[in-house]
């Protein structure tokens, strides 16, 4: 093939300006720390790493939503586990009166101090985590024991969070079986047994016996209601250990999707750079002297 | 007997035609850097030898030459290597104006980044979920609205910039269209120069040359098919006119319209015929509408895409009718755009519209309607035509976020639900993975066929297809601008100037002259012996 000197040295430009394309892309991958900046550079690795960073961004809102759940049943797990201490109370202090030895005035302490464990339990019952109040159904935004009549009133509603895609758990409790008919001050017959109803009995003096039953059947409503949450409580437990080492997963496999190997990255700039010098100083010497200079 | 001159007359001979070749070497060193130039060389033949072939003619032992003439000056130049040269070019232009088009598209959609649509869906979804952790939280409800705004910004971003790009490759399609008519005219103007040259004889090589650039030129705009034409009544053209250029526009694959449509015209029969310049319609003179014909000296074109380069490669990327349907990469990502923005939006606001508040808004409030109590009021505002430049997030809810329906159940006798009943959030939340064949907007109307999977899914997807077009374009030009490349080597191979050859012809050639010099001493040195020397015997 015949070879001239144009040819010679738009070869070398255009060799030159693909070394100089090829040290953009290197020092792009540096610089950014990622393989591709856009998606022509690896269509399926860019796709790919849309979905996965969905992934990462879903796995970390969930772990937030579970810290959440979690606050909310352990924040329920320990206002019950009060309730059961309070109510607890309640029953020695009525086996105290059931003995028939007690007087009147002493019956009179107890049901004062009776009183004011009732006014504790109403307090339980406004539990509140972040301005909720958790033990009034859906109702979060109103306090269970501001009623007109002075009882406290607690909703129904379920609150449920979700935790893993598609996967909720009910968070709250409802308190409308447990805190509601033992703080109702109702003393109707047909209405279940409640605190009001103890405080008579021990004005009376009469049935003091009978009521240690009701008690019991309270404590184990609460105890029952406890031991729910500690079901609960594992179940979020699980999840959580799931989520991290989903997160780790998700990580990962977005790192490897898209992040350089910086090692191998730089030892390819650094061979291209050398090319790329050896391709400038051959450039300096392929454009030759020519016949001119040697004729006389 | 033969004339005492006649060895003066043959060194004569040889002197002016090494001359001429020298003045050739000195053309082509001259122009060794002129874009277009093919190397030129002077055709040396011997002239008749003497005697000739006759009655008369003198008996002499054997004929004897008579010198060199310079036959004729052509240029070095291999025709078949143009057309594969312009079959290459026209192929760079086409992927050349695709990829670029591709490219501006995917700069526009900057994904996958940190400032998407991707990443601002993501921070909407999860604001809701943060939505169901804290209903009752303004900030919450706030984060909500905003996120919900940042989505609809980010899409009228993308939408303001596709526009704004596709009319940027309208004005672009306008100039092309200028540039090509300004390059069939000049080509023309040139087959007139060499059809009054031609006839006389002479081979207007430099002529050729510019003729050839200019056509090398247009093949990377439009498809052309370029015939050689030497008209039937030429005068006295030499052997190696090369004649007059017959440019028509061809198909992609090389193939003649039905009516074959010449931009430059010239026939055997009538020599050089009228230009026939090229114009679309609408002409994007009155505004940029997606282009319907192609018209060729009154013949018009409806199949827009049937050609390639440069040109195509701008239509297609811009915009054109097909089958009474805008086609074209922006025009059609555009209505992608459109029709996911459209059905997320109104989704989100039906499912949106069937919850509950925590507070209502005043019933004369613009945008309420009240339907049996319900109070109904969208949380995107869009519009039919072109909801990825109208969606906005309701001034109503950014207003006060308590507006924000995350309630499912009605609470008490007004429209609102319980502070802390998220399960309409949760629902809101769930549309961003549901498939659009189960959206509830579609239960009794069919789902737009461009609609497919959810809008997450949808949307990775169009990034996905946008990527792999823009990859095969960049490589298909890579191919060609190769394939181009190596043509154009062998082209220049063939017809670039050599300096080292021309160096060495131009040695050749002085010599040939200082020799057929020293001839005319030699011949002068004879005459004078005969003139000056003979006769004088004896003296």
């Amino acid at each position: 093939m015949r070879v001239t000197q144009s040819m010679l040295s738009n070869n070398m430009l255009r060799n030159l300006s693909n070394s100089y394309s090829r040290l953009a892309k290197l020092q792009d991958q540096i610089a950014t720390q990622k393989k591709f900046t856009k998606p022509s550079d690896d269509p399926v690795t860019a796709m790919m790493g849309m979905t996965y960073r969905s992934n990462v961004n879903q796995i970390e809102q969930f772990s937030r939503n579970i810290s959440e759940a979690n606050n909310w049943v352990n924040t329920t797990d320990d206002a019950l586990n009060h309730a059961v201490l309070v109510l607890q109370r309640v029953r020695e202090l009525t086996v105290q009166a059931s003995n028939g030895t007690y007087e009147g005035s002493q019956r009179e302490a107890i049901a004062k101090e009776i009183e004011q464990l009732r006014e504790q339990l109403i307090s339980i019952g406004d539990t509140q985590i972040a301005g909720k109040y958790i033990f009034n159904g859906a109702k979060t935004n109103i306090r269970p024991s501001d009623t007109p009549d002075g009882d406290p009133e607690y909703h129904e509603g379920t609150i449920e969070i979700e935790v893993f895609n598609g996967i909720k758990i009910q968070v709250n409790t409802d308190a409308s079986n447990l805190f509601g008919p033992l703080l109702s001050s109702t003393m109707e017959e047909d209405k279940p047994w409640n605190l009001t109803k103890l405080l008579d009995s021990l004005e009376q003096g009469t049935d003091i016996d009978s009521q240690l039953e009701k008690i019991d059947d309270v404590i184990d409503k609460f105890l029952a209601a406890r031991s729910m949450i500690g079901a609960r409580q594992n179940r979020i437990e699980m999840m959580e250990e799931r989520l991290a080492s989903h997160e780790i997963f998700a990580k990962e496999i977005l790192s490897k999707n898209e992040d350089i190997d910086i090692e191998k990255v730089i030892v390819e700039f650094t061979t291209q750079e050398s090319i790329h010098s050896a391709a400038l100083s051959l450039g300096a010497r392929i454009i030759q002297p020519t016949l001119v200079d040697f004729l006389r | 007997m033969r004339s005492s001159f006649m060895g003066l007359e043959t060194a004569r001979r040889g002197l002016f035609t090494q001359q001429s070749a020298l003045y050739t070497t000195g053309h082509n060193v001259a122009n060794a850097n002129t874009p277009g130039y093919s190397r030129q060389r002077v055709n040396f033949q011997q002239t008749n030898a003497y005697p000739s072939i006759g009655m008369n003619s003198p008996a002499l032992p054997g004929q004897i030459g008579t010198g060199v003439e310079g036959g004729s000056v052509q240029r070095i130049r291999e025709t078949f290597l143009d057309v594969q040269y312009r079959t290459e070019n026209n192929k760079v232009g086409y992927y050349g104006a695709l990829a670029q088009s591709l490219e501006k598209m995917e700069g526009i959609m900057n994904e996958p980044s940190e400032s998407g649509l991707q990443t601002a869906l993501d921070q909407f979804w999860s604001a809701l979920q943060d939505l169901t952790t804290q209903t009752e939280n303004s900030g919450a409800r706030d984060v909500v609205a905003a996120r919900g705004q940042m989505v609809a910004e980010t899409i009228n971003y993308y939408y303001n910039t596709l526009t704004q790009v596709q009319n940027d490759i309208g004005n672009e399609v306008k100039i092309k269209v200028e540039e090509i008519n300004a390059l069939i005219e000049k080509i023309d103007a040139l087959n007139r120069k060499i059809a009054d040259v031609e006839p006389h004889g002479y081979v207007p090589n430099d002529l050729y040359d510019e003729r050839d650039l200019l056509v090398d030129e247009l093949s990377g705009f439009i498809h052309i098919k370029v015939t050689r034409v030497r008209p039937e009544h030429y005068g006295n053209a030499s052997p190696l006119a090369e004649g007059l250029y017959n440019i028509e526009f061809v198909r992609k694959d090389g193939t003649s319209y039905p009516e074959p449509l010449n931009l430059v015209t010239a026939s055997k029969e009538t020599g050089l015929g009228p230009v026939n310049k090229l114009t679309l319609e609408p002409d994007l003179e009155a505004g940029l509408a997606p282009i319907e014909k192609i018209v060729i000296g009154g013949k018009e074109i409806e199949e827009v895409t049937s050609f390639s380069g440069e040109l195509a490669g701008l239509i297609e990327s811009f915009g054109y009718m097909e089958d009474k349907k805008v086609k074209g990469l922006f025009p059609e990502m555009i209505h992608k755009l459109n029709e996911m923005t459209k059905a997320f939006a109104k989704e989100f606001n039906h499912i949106h519209n069937g919850g509950y508040a925590l507070e209502l808004p005043s019933e004369e409030a613009d945008g309420v309607t009240i339907e049996d109590g319900n109070y109904l009021y969208d949380f995107f505002i869009v519009t039919e035509e072109n909801a990825a430049e109208s969606i906005k997030v309701n001034p109503l809810i950014i207003g006060n976020s308590n507006y924000i329906k995350a309630a499912a159940a009605r609470d008490g006798e007004k429209d609102t639900g319980s502070s802390g009943d998220n399960k309409n959030a949760h629902q809101l939340a769930a549309i961003f993975t549901k498939n659009f064949d189960a959206y509830e907007i579609f239960k009794d109307t069919t789902v737009p066929e461009e609609l497919k999977g959810s809008l997450v899914s949808f949307y990775s997807g169009i990034i996905g297809k946008l990527g792999v077009q823009s990859q095969s374009a960049q490589k298909d030009l890579k191919n060609s601008i190769t394939l181009a490349e190596s043509v154009d080597m062998n082209r220049q191979s063939v017809s670039t100037v050599s300096l080292d050859e021309e160096m060495t012809n131009m040695i050749k050639y002085q010599q040939a002259y200082n020799s057929a010099a020293r001839m005319i001493t030699v011949m002068d040195e004879m005459l004078d012996r005969v003139v000056n020397g003979i006769g004088l015997g004896g003296r």
